[in-house]
């Protein structure tokens, strides 16, 4: 098993079947990647750079959005 | 002349920021933003809610007529503003940062140390900033000194609806300023607006009395109107305080036998 931390929460993936990139794990997960910003183990990854950032087990991922606020 | 605003590199008509939270849908949030004029709207940001993709309200916002002011809401400390600066940064390519610091999570009083710290770092990292205060002239000083672009003191605790309870030291922050005075926070009627337009307030900031009343649209359209009044009142120049009765009418040639 693979994991990452999505948001907080481990998630698993059965061997092989661990999203290659930050833009695939988008899609798997169905967010649209236009509106989100990703952060990896502390480091703000750029949209423009979501399809050259592989994914490795273990890593902790925040994924966050605008929303209402004051 | 016209009488605009000015924050950093960018001018403003409207002297009415808009916060965006706690709107019934984004149809009414849309709807509200429009009657309120504003051309300045505050957003947060917040983890993707994975399981339940909801509608993105950032679609819902006329970026043409209205940019963008990112908070940093939910940090409780400085490496937590600063963190969340830098993704609001990456997320909308926006530099202009509101700044909140408030650990306390019953008054959602900022933390004065943190957000000048905070403010420090981010001027250097080449942030507009606009930090939320208490209504203390001592940091609104410090603030500006280091150069934020604003300094936006509250009027009472954040969606009190309170209004004007530090009136008397955001008069002296007024007095101090060398950049614009944004009241923000517990203003909660188009009166308490038009009041720190009055003072001399550059511009307001506000959220729930618009999103909670029970025609935000039209509350919107009142406090547009409320902040025009208050600043025409404050360029106009008001007549003295006094405390005796001065007659408006003559004091002479009355219909009485004297």
């Amino acid at each position: 098993m693979a994991t990452l931390r999505i948001n907080g929460t481990d998630r698993e993936f059965p061997e092989n079947t661990l999203p290659a990139t930050l833009l695939d794990l988008l899609t798997i997960l169905q967010i649209d990647q236009a509106t989100v910003v990703a952060e990896i183990d502390g480091a703000i990854i750029e949209r423009k750079n979501f399809t050259a950032t592989p994914l490795h087990t273990g890593q902790s991922i925040e994924l966050v959005r605008f929303v209402g606020g004051g | 002349m016209e009488d605009t605003l000015t924050i950093a590199d960018r001018s403003f008509t409207s002297r009415l920021f808009i916060g965006t939270g706690k709107y019934a849908s984004n149809r009414i949030m849309a709807e509200s933003i429009r009657a309120s004029g504003s051309e300045m709207v505050t957003v947060a940001l917040r983890r993707v809610d994975i399981e339940n993709e909801n509608d993105d309200m950032i679609c819902a916002i006329d970026r043409d007529r209205c940019v963008l002011l990112p908070n940093t809401s939910g940090a409780r400390d400085a490496a937590e503003a600063v963190r969340l600066a830098r993704l609001a940064r990456a997320a909308g390519g926006i530099h202009w940062i509101k700044l909140e610091v408030t650990p306390d999570p019953y008054y959602l009083l900022p933390d004065g140390t943190e957000t000048l710290k905070a403010a420090q770092q981010l001027v250097a990292d080449g942030f507009v900033v606009l930090p939320y205060i208490n209504a203390d002239p001592i940091l609104a000083k410090k603030l500006q000194d280091i150069g934020t672009a604003t300094v936006m003191p509250l009027a009472s605790p954040i969606g009190s609806n309170q209004g004007l309870k530090t009136r008397a030291a955001i008069e002296i922050i007024i007095e101090q300023a060398v950049v614009p005075v944004v009241v923000d926070a517990g203003l909660g009627s188009p009166s308490h607006a038009a009041e720190a337009m009055e003072m001399g307030a550059d511009a307001v900031l506000v959220n729930t009395a618009i999103a909670t009343a029970q025609d935000p649209v039209a509350m919107a359209r009142a406090f547009k109107l409320a902040v025009e009044a208050g600043r025409m009142a404050f360029n106009a120049g008001q007549a003295t305080r006094q405390k005796t009765a001065s007659a408006s009418s003559p004091l002479t040639g009355f219909l009485r036998k004297e």
